[in-house]
């Protein structure tokens, strides 16, 4: 571990912009929330703050675009298409534990597997990550019941902790060691007491998050009690409430479905292929020729946005799809609260 | 690069027309496409989108593929549309096919309805391969009338080429032209001279035959890990990454088609 101070901090990422486009998360003063900005100019943007909790945005959105081209007709030279040449380097700065262990989910869907999706492949190897403590835990944040911790452990290239003027740096790659390495004049070796101040925060931050989830259950106990819960009333309570919107899928980290949709191109000859973010939630998604649907109620479709992260995905991937950000909870407008139904389910 | 969301060039060479709504698209993509029988393929109609089909055509023949398709909605139709020449293309193959090995040794039922019989005719290629394999293939096709049930012209040559391979069809309702049996396709199932024991059975069909096969099936003895079905979910990736047609927690491109009845049984909707 190397101590950086903020100047040379930001020194660090005036360099690094040449070698790709940087985010950084920028505090909004009216909502006190982060929202990743792209940095275009030094200095950083007023208000940018790698401290706090995770910004509104998810990092998926630069791993797996709202909506981009797959392929094209006629199809002359896709085969030789270069996709590593299509897509710039990011480097983004600040990202919290939850959405970093986000993208490690999803790469298991995306890369993992027989099939590799080359386009979020390329956009996660281009993904420069500079990882941040979390200083302050949201109200509906709840990574403590998933088993994490609100610092991040791996999945970053250097991940950094506040502490009096400047950050304590962690390497948790290759390219983040070689970043440290070749800016080796930024960095001072550690002084006394400053892994200590870092570790009271992190205790701090981690005692705050479980004071506000102590009555909600653990992650680990919500799967099997979920499966005797598949006819349970609940669900219709629950779906009664829900207005539809997809919100919740669109601003969930882990979250990946997608549509594959052809489009005329500009020619008029030849057509794109289009994949697009698409939600659970709405009727049409799982309709099939014929009107036929598995899953034609509300309450049966929020009962396969639950069941998928918790259930299924530990069966045919071996993990809960959630990272408790509590992201799905701000941005439900009739305020359901996945926390309260597990509460209801594992009761 | 390896883009699976690219579809291979392919010519449609021919046009069969099955039924009055099931036509037989036979293909030639650039290159050859090898699949196991039911495995499925997503087809393109350029400017129009994708779809998934399993093959009707004899998995040992990669250099061209037979397509058996229902006229039911955007893709379809405009296929229907579509004459020798036209330009297409394939993705695939998706999807684990049938589980030809455990069937060795064993007394085969294939039960097919409608349009499902298409993907069981890749099945009955895959078995007919070396029918000595099988200690029987008895096959059961039913559709709504007689116009309706595809490949008829092929059945008489079928059980032809093994003693141990018979057929029988029925129609859901009398028809002036029809002098076979009349009733659903499950009727088929009722005096079933096989040793269930020794049995698997595999289904293709619309969900509701579905659904009314396995019950009969679980009827007249068939446990559930015998029991096969070519299950339907809306599809659009293929390959366990959009996330849409999970069965439970199966993704049915990546763990079907054809499920064994065993591990969906407990999945609400099941049949759709
Ligand atoms: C594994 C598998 C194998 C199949 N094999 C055959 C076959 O051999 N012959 C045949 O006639 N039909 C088959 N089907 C059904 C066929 O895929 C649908 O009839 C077809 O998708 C309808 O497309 P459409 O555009 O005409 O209909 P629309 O209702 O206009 O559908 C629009 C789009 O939704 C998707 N979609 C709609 N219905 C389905 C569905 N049932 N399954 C998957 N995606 C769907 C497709 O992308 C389609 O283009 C199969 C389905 C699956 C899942
Ligand atoms: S869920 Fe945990 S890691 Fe994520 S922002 Fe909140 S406190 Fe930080
Ligand atoms: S079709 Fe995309 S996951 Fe099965």
């Amino acid at each position: 571990m190397r101590f950086i101070d903020s100047t040379n901090f930001e020194r660090l990422l005036k360099k690094l912009s040449g070698e790709g486009e940087l985010f950084v998360p920028v505090l909004d003063e009216d909502s006190q929330k982060n929202h990743f900005e792209r940095v275009e100019a030094f200095p950083l943007p007023e208000g940018t703050n790698f401290e706090g909790f995770r910004a509104v945005e998810t990092l998926k959105g630069f791993a797996q675009l709202v909506r981009s081209m797959v392929a094209r007709y006629p199809t002359e030279g896709m085969d030789e298409m270069d996709v590593e040449a299509l897509i710039p380097t990011f480097v983004i700065v600040g990202a919290k534990a939850c959405d970093v262990r986000a993208m490690q989910l999803v790469d298991k869907v995306q890369v993992e597997g027989e099939f590799t999706d080359p386009f979020y492949k390329a956009r996660r190897d281009k993904m420069i990550l500079i990882a941040s403590d979390c200083t302050e835990a949201g109200e509906t944040c709840f990574c403590n019941l998933l088993g994490s911790n609100p610092w991040p452990e791996n999945g970053f290239d250097l991940s950094i902790s506040k502490v009096d003027g400047g950050y304590l740096v962690e390497t948790g790659s290759d390219r983040g060691k070689t970043i440290v390495e070749e800016n080796s004049e930024l960095f001072t070796d550690l002084r006394e007491g400053q892994e200590k101040s870092r570790d009271e925060v992190r205790m701090k931050v981690l005692a705050g998050l479980k004071a506000t989830n102590k009555k909600y259950p653990s992650g680990e106990k919500v799967t099997e009690p979920l499966r005797e819960a598949l006819s349970d009333p609940l669900w219709q309570d629950e779906a009664a409430r829900c207005l539809e919107c997809g919100a919740c899928t669109n601003i969930c980290p882990t979250c990946y479905c997608f549509l594959l949709f052809d489009q005329k191109d500009e020619s008029g000859e030849g057509f794109k292929r289009i994949m697009s973010w698409d939600s659970c939630q709405v009727t049409g998604y799982a309709r099939m020729a014929g009107m036929g649907n598995p899953r034609p109620r509300l309450s049966d479709r929020m009962k396969h946005r639950l069941y998928h992260k918790y259930d299924y995905l530990v069966l045919s991937h071996g993990e809960i799809f959630c990272t408790g950000c509590g992201r799905c909870i701000d941005a439900c407008s009739a305020s359901i609260d996945m926390r309260e139904v597990f509460s209801r389910v594992a009761k | 690069m390896n883009n699976p969301y690219y579809p291979i060039d392919t010519v449609l060479e021919d046009v069969i027309t099955e039924t009055p709504t099931i036509k037989t698209f036979c293909l030639k993509p650039v290159r050859p496409v090898r699949f196991k029988s039911g495995q499925f393929m997503q087809l393109t109609v350029p400017g129009v989108g994708e779809a998934p089909f399993t093959p009707s055509s004899d998995p040992n023949i990669a250099e061209k593929m037979e397509i058996t398709i229902l006229k039911t909605g955007k893709v379809t139709d405009a296929l229907h549309e579509l004459g020798p020449g036209a330009k297409l293309g394939l993705r695939g193959p998706f999807g684990k096919g049938y589980p030809l090995e455990k069937l060795e040794g064993k007394e085969v039922v294939v039960v097919g309805g409608g349009v499902g019989l298409a993907p069981m005719r890749s099945l009955l290629y895959g078995l007919f391969d070396d029918p000595s394999k099988y200690k029987r293939i008895s096959i059961k096709f039913g559709a709504r009338e007689p116009a309706e049930l595809c490949f008829r012209g092929q059945y008489n040559e079928w059980v032809n080429l093994s003693e141990n391979i018979d057929l029988t069809t029925t129609i859901d309702v009398p028809h002036p032209e029809w002098d076979g049996k009349v009733g659903l396709v499950t009727t088929l199932l009722d005096d079933l001279d096989i040793n269930i024991t020794d049995s698997y059975a595999l289904s293709c069909g619309p969900e509701i035959m579905l659904k009314f096969v396995t019950l009969k099936l679980l009827e007249v003895g068939y446990k559930p890990p015998q029991i096969y079905l070519s299950m339907n979910r809306k599809m659009s990736c293929g390959m366990g990454k959009c996330g849409r047609c999970n069965v439970g927690h199966y993704y049915l491109c990546v763990d079907g088609p054809d499920m064994c009845y065993d591990k969906i049984k407990h999945v609400p909707n099941v049949f759709g």
